[in-house]
């Protein structure tokens, strides 16, 4: 499979998926008019890829992001939901999601996620700010 | 408009706190340009990392609404407008742009109850969206999420304010106009 690697611009994340080293990270913001066609690609490359990944091998996922509209909120939860969904099917995975130290409904969106995907080790942690 | 009407339109901005406000054509190029500016003017504030978040992000869900919504003209362009400024401490950013009368009464269904909602109401009711997955099979007319006026009630700290207006010469074209105060 090909690694995925995404420059960020101004209105979407950078986006590094890579196969051979287990990791996504998304890191940036997204805001883009149509979120569906930047996502769509990546949520289709993540869900072959949990498919034939072997159980034993630790997956991490990163999910940094500072900023992101109502569009681009469902299709990130959906990327959590297949990972939440490989969990299950017993993927070892390890997903972080941050957020801004100062930004409370940020934090909590991450919190939620936690509720709502119970199944996946998913870290709820503030952003080291530069 | 004269210069002497300009004058006064130039002063009552400055006395409303208006930072920006833009009418006119809406396309990707001009949201893109208005982002940086609004970023630009928001960064040189005092204002706290979330506060320029909700801010841009208020921008962000009202000028997309006018881009997803708004039907082009006889130009086959789409008209809207959206202002962004400050009264004091607390920021407003509103828009408006025509919609078809027979879309109002959907506009009002989804605007009106979030006025009377609570902080945590709104927070449950944009939960509750997002998790709805049904949404695009229910919903055949909304192209986003369902979360853009969710979204603009959730990071609002006063309760939102709509109009609609009807004007005379357009008998199937009202003008819906919505105010967020950060």
């Amino acid at each position: 499979m090909q690694d995925i690697l995404i420059q960020a611009t101004a209105e979407t994340p950078e986006v590094k998926f890579l196969y051979s080293a287990n990791t996504l990270s998304i890191t940036g913001e997204s805001y883009p008019e149509n979120a569906m066609a930047f996502y769509a690609p990546l949520r289709a490359g993540l869900h072959d890829y949990l498919v034939q990944v072997s159980e034993q091998t630790p997956i991490e996922a990163h999910f940094s992001l500072k900023y992101f509209n109502s569009s681009s909120t469902k299709l990130l939860r959906s990327l959590i939901s297949l990972l939440n969904d490989a969990a299950r099917a017993g993927k070892h995975i390890t997903a972080h999601w941050y957020h801004d130290p100062e930004d409370d409904m940020m934090m909590e969106f991450g919190h939620d996620l936690q509720d709502e995907f119970g199944m996946l080790h998913l870290n709820v942690t503030p952003f080291e700010v530069a | 408009m004269n210069l002497t009407s300009f004058s006064d339109f130039c002063a009552q901005a400055v006395k409303e706190g208006m930072l920006f406000y833009y009418t006119g054509e809406y396309s990707k190029n001009v949201i893109a340009a208005m982002s940086d500016t609004l970023r630009h003017r928001l960064d040189s504030t005092s204002l706290s990392a979330p506060a320029r978040r909700k801010i841009f992000s208020t921008f962000v869900e009202m000028s997309q609404n006018i881009m997803h919504y708004v039907d082009p003209d006889q130009d086959g362009i789409k008209v809207g407008a959206l202002a962004v400024g400050h009264n004091g401490d607390k920021y407003y950013v509103m828009c408006g742009n025509p919609v078809r009368v027979e879309y109002v009464e959907r506009i009002k269904e989804k605007v009106e109850p979030l006025r009377s909602m609570t902080v945590e109401e709104i927070k449950s009711a944009y939960r509750a969206q997002l998790r709805n997955d049904e949404h695009e099979q229910q919903d055949d007319l909304s192209k986003g999420a369902g979360l853009g006026f969710l979204t603009v009630a959730r990071d609002a700290s006063e309760p939102i304010e709509y109009q609609i207006v009807y004007r005379s010469e357009r008998q199937d074209f009202a003008e819906f106009y919505l105010r967020a105060a950060i």
